[in-house]
């Protein structure tokens, strides 16, 4: 935030013409142009992606020096790496040169990084080793490393996950985070190793506007209606075991247990209950008996770390995370990582991992990636309908007059709409969401030291 | 019926296979697996999708007995947003080949393309299959499919919501 400016209050300004809160009338609606509009798309690529914390990668993704993953991040183009001094870096994926790109496979292990154009070559530190000329060149030329691979202006990580920011001048990543920190510790914390992304990606495009994913990616309300096939086939499931009942008494509480959490500085977090068992640490029947004993210790170990109200949270809360803008953490069935690139006012790129703790026995993660994909990704039987939910939206407000999407369902009278708590069918969350990328858009935050 | 049939008997279950498909039988279709089957699709990412485990990274598809009755299912209701309105898809199966015989059945390998198209959109699904074929008392049943596709991503596809 800009030095000795005080935030608009949202519901009182006149500039706020894509994002409209009314406390008296309980109304919070956004202009149907922050989906569509390729004006507002070139704005948010000024102002939200070269200003705000950009997810890159998992630390555990580059297990040994040199290992590298070449990734597109705000739509600029990266090698994030393991360099030989075990230190993580990140480059922009352009030859200093003549400008072609360095790195052409997804992933893999290089000591240096030669360009296929002239034959320059880099070390996995970025440093230009050689020119591949024998005459033609200064003494020195690169004396001031400007012929090195250009890193990205500032790359921190919280807990293993990096991420990078194109503003020089951004604040830190840990303050940027704010309690989102604690949502992320709550995921690291259900082991005493570490959380690790396992092998396998998914890796699909969506033709809406990335911010509809951030908005479904911790939306309660929508739940029951898009995924009632999910939960038929969970009954079936579970006919005949003890957890029969589960199902429906979940759904009936569903709106007075659990919360959504305003995190601040847009972040938000869902926390529920969804009866679909947990890795850690939540058994069900339908998990088979062979795996209830681990599940059991696991829950067990963490009332010993951390007592039984910080264990309760941790292993029987469904949390959809979403860090602002566009890095979905979903705990739930299982655990995904899940990364939005917006590649245009109504098209998206996914990509998502699953993440799993490092300690856990074969059978444990075996399970925890068969919940994955009975639900998540582009071919399981929840993720896919949320999809479709996020392309109609889109067609449909493309080819609509309607002005504005209305979001005000658990609306607070006032305060800060970032901070706010809710029921878990409310939309308070993405009122936080819509609150920072407001007070962005309209150069109030600056996200800037 | 002996148990490694020949390539004609094989490309004639295929074809059934792929007929139940495309006319949308999906609980017929499901009714061909064996109780232990497996229907499988790898990661496009994945580097060996031949030996890759789903035990241990993540794939598109696993599903057991009780998912592929699941997704048979689902597929059924208009609740399955994502092919509502349905889909029209055509399997193409060619190249069939008988390899060897695994689990007292056949395994063969054969490519496929499969074509989607859902409202104005048209994709294409192509790749491998490899199946495990066994004679269940006079009765031909999948007990492994695994399909690997010749994609990286699903980058121009968006999503798998039909079945391979």
């Amino acid at each position: 935030m800009r030095r000795g400016m005080k935030i608009m209050p949202l519901d009182n300004s006149l500039q706020a013409a894509l994002v409209q809160a009314n406390a008296e009338k309980g109304s919070f609606r956004v202009n149907r142009a922050a989906y569509k509009s390729r004006e507002v798309f070139e704005r948010e690529k000024k102002l939200i992606f070269e200003k705000c914390w950009l997810y890159l990668g998992h630390g555990t993704e580059l297990k040994k020096k040199g290992d590298f993953a070449s990734r597109r991040v705000g739509g600029r183009d990266i090698i994030f790496i393991r360099d030989r001094n075990d230190q993580v870096a990140a480059f922009y994926n352009s030859c200093t040169h003549r400008g072609a790109k360095i790195c052409r496979e997804h992933n893999g292990n290089a000591r240096t990084f030669a360009c296929p154009y002239h034959g320059w070559v880099f070390n996995s530190e970025g440093k230009l080793v050689s020119q591949n000329a024998s005459s033609g060149y200064v003494e020195n030329l690169n004396a001031d490393g400007h012929l090195d691979l250009l890193p990205v202006p500032r790359l921190e990580h919280y807990r293993d996950f990096y991420f990078l920011n194109y503003n020089q001048k951004a604040i830190s990543l840990h303050d940027y985070l704010a309690g989102a920190r604690d949502a992320i510790d709550a995921i690291c914390d259900q082991t005493e190793d570490k959380q690790i992304i396992l092998a396998g990606e998914h890796s699909y495009s969506v033709r809406a506007n990335y911010k509809f994913m951030a908005e479904n990616s911790y939306d309660g309300y929508h739940l029951l209606p898009v995924h009632a096939s999910f939960f038929d086939h969970l009954r079936d499931q579970y006919a005949g075991t003890s957890a029969a009942h589960v199902v429906d008494e979940t759904i009936a509480s569903y709106n007075t247990r659990g919360a959504v959490r305003g995190l601040g500085m847009g972040h938000a977090v869902l926390d529920s209950y969804v009866p679909t068992g947990r890795p850690v640490a939540q058994w069900l029947p339908s998990m088979g008996a062979a795996l209830k004993p681990e599940i059991e210790a696991k829950y067990a170990r963490l009332v010993e770390r951390f007592g039984k109200e910080r264990a309760d949270y941790i292993a029987e809360t469904q949390k959809n995370l979403v860090i602002f803008p566009n890095l979905v953490i979903n705990d739930i069935l299982s655990t995904t990582v899940r990364y939005v690139e917006p590649e245009g006012p109504d098209m998206m790129r996914i990509t998502a991992w699953a993440l799993g703790p490092n300690d856990e026995s074969p059978a444990l993660r075996a399970m925890r990636l068969d919940n994955f994909v009975s639900f998540l990704g582009p071919a399981g039987f929840g993720s896919p309908d949320d999809i479709e939910m996020l392309e109609i939206c889109q067609t449909a407000l493309e080819h609509t007059p309607i002005e504005w999407n209305e979001i005000s369902k658990g609306m607070a009278p006032g305060g800060d709409r970032r901070t706010i708590a809710g029921a878990p069918d409310d939309e308070i969350q993405m009122q936080a969401y819509w609150t920072q990328w407001d007070l962005i858009m309209r150069g109030i935050e600056t996200l800037e030291t | 019926m002996p148990s490694i049939l020949t390539r004609t008997e094989a490309e004639d279950f295929l074809f059934h296979e792929a007929e139940l498909l495309d006319d949308w039988r999906m609980p017929e279709w499901a009714a061909l697996y064996t109780e232990g089957a497996l229907y499988e699709v790898t990661s496009p990412a994945s580097p060996d999708p031949v030996a890759s485990n789903a035990a241990n990274s993540l794939f598109l598809i696993s599903d057991h007995i009780d998912r592929i009755r699941g997704r048979a299912n689902r597929l059924m209701k208009k609740s399955a947003h994502a092919e509502f309105p349905r889909s029209k898809t055509r399997h193409l199966v060619t190249n069939v080949r008988i390899v060897g015989e695994e689990d007292g059945g056949t395994r063969l390998r054969a490519n496929i393309a499969v074509y989607r198209t859902k409202e104005d959109t048209s994709t294409v699904f192509m790749g491998e299959a490899w199946y495990t074929i066994v004679n269940e008392g006079g009765t031909l049943k999948i007990h492994r499919k695994r399909i690997i596709l010749d994609l990286n991503s699903l980058y121009n596809q968006g999503r798998l919501t039909i079945i391979l």
